[in-house]
């Protein structure tokens, strides 16, 4: 059974004045699935996310959340998303507990039920030793936490995640994905960007690549790979993007394939010497 | 490369690197504001700097040549007060970008200081300080060509003076007001500087009492003690060289030379402290020991909304953590304090304050509102990259708007309440009518500067650090139409109490005010209605100003 999509976009397009940034994409993320959208630097990908969460205005198409017309009705999408965006939308000056009994009650919560729910993610993220501690002060790899958890603290049924790995250890990752993990198995759905390959591999069933505005790829791993060996022989390539014979294709193969990227690898700044 | 060559080559890249930032501002229309919005100020600023460039020179050349050129004192005070005031008092104006981001680049000691020195230079207080200074030099070389160079090193010794003490006293303010310990003995301290003031009223008038000879000693005293600080210095020393008193005038010189090296070495702690990459966060400060907390419920607000109380709490906990802008709220109670001991002390006798002390009320409320503007009109300044947060939360802007709005109104509620205290205290309790004529004044400026600062934190927002002192300027555009709408407020404000005062009748005044009222309510409640729209219409423009690292 085909099930209502719970991310649709339909020629969904980005200009910046002569530069197209997203062109005609045309996106499909079903219920429960764990979404990764990857692409090169400058692809597309933030704009696209940006797009999706109502920070940027599409220049045309149409994009449905949970089949809402989030240009018609932002209010009701963004009741039921939660995001973590490129700039991780923190308040500096406030303390973990603060800002999360804060943004508990932006999503409508009462101020017992997010102070509550405050104190539990503190405690999940491994966040609460330090409750005098302001937002500002945290580490790199704590503020990522504190974002997923201010994203997370209405229970959304959508998660949007913009590079949710970026610049945080094994260990706090491993909280992340945990906790990602969970929201997947309770039925959510979670679209993310990430530069990290093996990380996207490892979590999401459903992965579309974005190259140059263009949406160059989509579906499942399986569906991605069936799709590159159709085209390509498995020996051709160069040695990033071929795979063993009788190996499967990694995510990182695929995506060099697709967007027809190599290791640049001969030195050509001699100077460096 | 040598080490003299290489600094001047960062030296240049970095003066070739804010030219390409003014220039690339330029692409956008915002930028084209902003740069006609900076000409406007300057010209306003040029405008009165002329005015004090030309009494300096007059008045220069009319003590040296009248043989009286320890009169120039009385020129240096006022440049020395303009310049080391005015920044404090309007950080909006101040020009000093943080030069922190440089410190990656490997840049050495001497010309970080060098550079932090020259940003101190495009200060507007520093600018106009040094044309009065120049009117000085001017002066004094038409009345006596021969003491051109003379004047020139005394000139050029005290505005470096100005310039060091300027940074030093911003350094080490940011540097206290960073931290809650040394911010709560700060506040103390104010606080006793406050009562302490009450003591020269009574001593001022004991000495009114004595005999004219022990007046004449004070004044003496006064004279004598002025002329060892450094305007007094910078005076003596051209006064010296004038009457032929060669070794005097140089010592006198000498010792401003001292006292600025002794200044510059405490602005040299600051600054090699803050190149060593020191950390000014209040957490850093304290001992990180767990403590176990209690549920931390958020504030209620009964009549609002959980986003809006939200907001209110989150408002009031980024000000109660800013030291540089408690001090700035706090500012109104002590310009009450500053007048009780200038001014309408000395003017008593001529019948200002001191038979009209209802004035004070209104100014200091007026004066409350002044300060506020730098906040109600960058509401978004702040929050910086969480204004991406209310954009994807799904609150309206209005709500949000109204939250801040509120804490803004709440602030000066209190402040009101304050200077009506201070006012009854110093000058004595104003006359019902002109309190509620005050209030009534209020509900007409303060929707009006709502609704204005409402739309202008949306078209024209800046990024600023609530915990640095007076290193950013606010956008110019906001500035300048912040400005005018406050400078037709008070000119309302004065007009309708000069009716009142016509007339003999200060109901008069309550009547305008809430007529004003009645109009100026409604433009902010339809400002507030449509502020969801505008918010999205400039949602791309705000989100690049203010999440930009």
């Amino acid at each position: 059974m085909d099930l209502a999509p719970t991310i649709s976009t339909q020629g969904l397009s980005r200009r910046f004045g002569d530069l197209v940034a997203v062109d005609g994409v045309d996106l499909r993320v079903s219920p429960g699935q764990f979404f990764g959208f990857l692409g090169p630097n400058g692809a597309g990908k933030s704009t696209t996310i940006k797009m999706l969460t109502g920070l940027l205005a599409p220049s045309s198409g149409r994009i449905e959340i949970l089949g809402i017309d989030l240009n018609a009705y932002p209010v009701e999408v963004k009741r039921q998303i939660g995001v973590v965006p490129e700039g991780m939308a923190l308040f500096g000056r406030l303390t973990g507990a603060e800002f999360l009994s804060f943004a508990g009650r932006m999503y409508g919560l009462d101020r017992i039920t997010a102070a509550k729910r405050a104190a539990e993610l503190l405690e999940f993220m491994q966040l609460a030793d330090q409750p005098r501690k302001l937002v500002t002060d945290y580490s790199h790899g704590m503020q990522k936490k504190l974002a997923l958890a201010a994203a997370v603290i209405h229970a959304p049924k959508v998660l949007f995640l913009d590079e949710p790995f970026e610049g945080v250890d094994a260990i706090a990752a491993g909280t992340l994905k945990s906790m990602l993990q969970g929201m997947i198995a309770r039925g959510a759905t979670i679209f993310l960007t990430s530069h990290v390959l093996e990380i996207v591999e490892r979590l999401c069933s459903h992965v579309a690549i974005i190259h140059q505005g263009r949406l160059v790829a989509q579906g499942s791993l399986e569906e991605l790979r069936a799709g590159v060996e159709a085209q390509t022989p498995a020996a051709s390539g160069d040695g990033n993007t071929a795979a063993p014979s009788g190996e499967k294709l990694t995510l990182e193969q695929l995506f060099l394939r697709i967007v027809g990227g190599t290791h640049r690898t001969e030195q050509e700044l001699s100077w460096l010497e | 490369m040598s080490s003299t060559l290489h600094r001047r080559a960062q030296l240049t890249a970095i003066a070739a690197l804010r030219w390409r930032m003014f220039v690339n501002g330029l692409r956008t229309k915002r930028g084209k504001m902003e740069l006609v919005s900076r000409i406007l100020i300057t010209a306003a600023f040029a405008l009165g700097g002329l005015g004090g460039f030309t009494a300096a020179t007059g008045f220069a050349w009319y003590f040296v040549s009248q043989n009286k050129a320890e009169y120039l004192a009385t020129l240096f005070w006022p440049i020395f007060f303009f310049w080391q005031v005015f920044p404090v008092m309007a950080t909006a104006f101040t020009n000093n970008p943080d030069s922190s981001e440089l410190l990656r680049f490997p840049l050495n000691y001497s010309s970080y200081f060098l550079i932090r020195l020259a940003y101190g230079f495009f200060d507007p207080a520093s600018a106009l300080g040094c044309l009065g200074l120049f009117g000085i030099l001017l002066g004094a070389s038409f009345a006596r060509p021969i003491l051109f160079p003379w004047t020139l090193l005394v000139v050029l010794t005290f505005a470096l003076f100005n310039l060091v003490l300027m940074l030093t006293v911003f350094a080490w303010l940011e540097r206290w007001l960073a931290q809650r310990r040394t911010r709560e003995i700060m506040g103390v301290l104010f606080v006793l500087v406050m009562l302490s003031f009450q003591l020269i009223g009574p001593m001022m008038e004991r000495l009114e009492k004595k005999p004219r000879p022990e007046l004449g000693n004070a004044t003496r005293i006064m004279v004598q003690v002025q002329a060892v600080l450094p305007p007094g210095l910078a005076a003596d020393a051209i006064a010296q060289v004038t009457h032929s008193h060669y070794l005097v005038g140089v010592s006198s010189l000498f010792f401003l030379a001292a006292l600025t090296a002794a200044i510059g070495s405490l602005l040299h702690l600051r600054l090699r402290a803050q190149f060593r990459g020191e950390n000014l966060s209040e957490a850093a400060a304290r001992p990180v020991v767990a403590q176990p907390q209690g549920l931390q419920v958020g504030w209620n607000l009964s009549g609002f909304s959980q986003p809006v109380a939200a907001v209110f709490e989150k408002e009031v906990r980024y000000l109660a953590r800013s030291g540089p802008m408690l001090l700035t709220l706090v500012m109104p109670l002590f310009m009450l304090v500053i007048f009780r001991l200038g001014p309408a002390n000395s003017l008593r006798h001529s019948n200002f304050l001191g038979r009209t002390p209802d004035m004070a009320f209104p100014g200091a409320v007026a004066y409350a509102l002044l300060v506020l503007t730098n906040l109600v009109f960058n509401s978004f300044g702040g929050d910086a990259a969480g204004v991406q947060f209310f954009y994807a939360s799904p609150v309206g802007f209005r709500q949000i708007m109204l939250g801040k709005n509120l804490t803004h109104a709440s602030i000066l509620l209190t402040n009101t309440a304050l200077a009506w205290v201070a006012v009854s205290y110093f000058y004595g309790t104003p006359h019902l009518a002109v309190t509620i004529a005050t209030v009534a004044g209020l509900l007409f400026a303060v929707p009006l500067n709502f609704a204005a600062g409402n739309l202008l934190s949306i078209y024209s927002p800046k990024k600023r650090d609530f915990a640095t002192f007076g290193r950013q300027n606010a956008s110019h555009t906001t500035v300048l139409a912040s400005l005018g709408l406050q400078i037709v407020i008070v000119g309302i404000g004065v007009a309708a109490f000069f009716l009142a005062h016509l007339y003999k009748n200060p109901w008069i005044a309550v009547l305008l005010f809430l007529a004003l009222a009645a109009i100026s309510i409604p433009i902010y409640m339809i400002v507030l209605r449509r502020i969801d729209g505008f918010a999205i219409q400039r949602r791309e423009t705000l989100l690049a100003e203010l999440c930009r690292a």
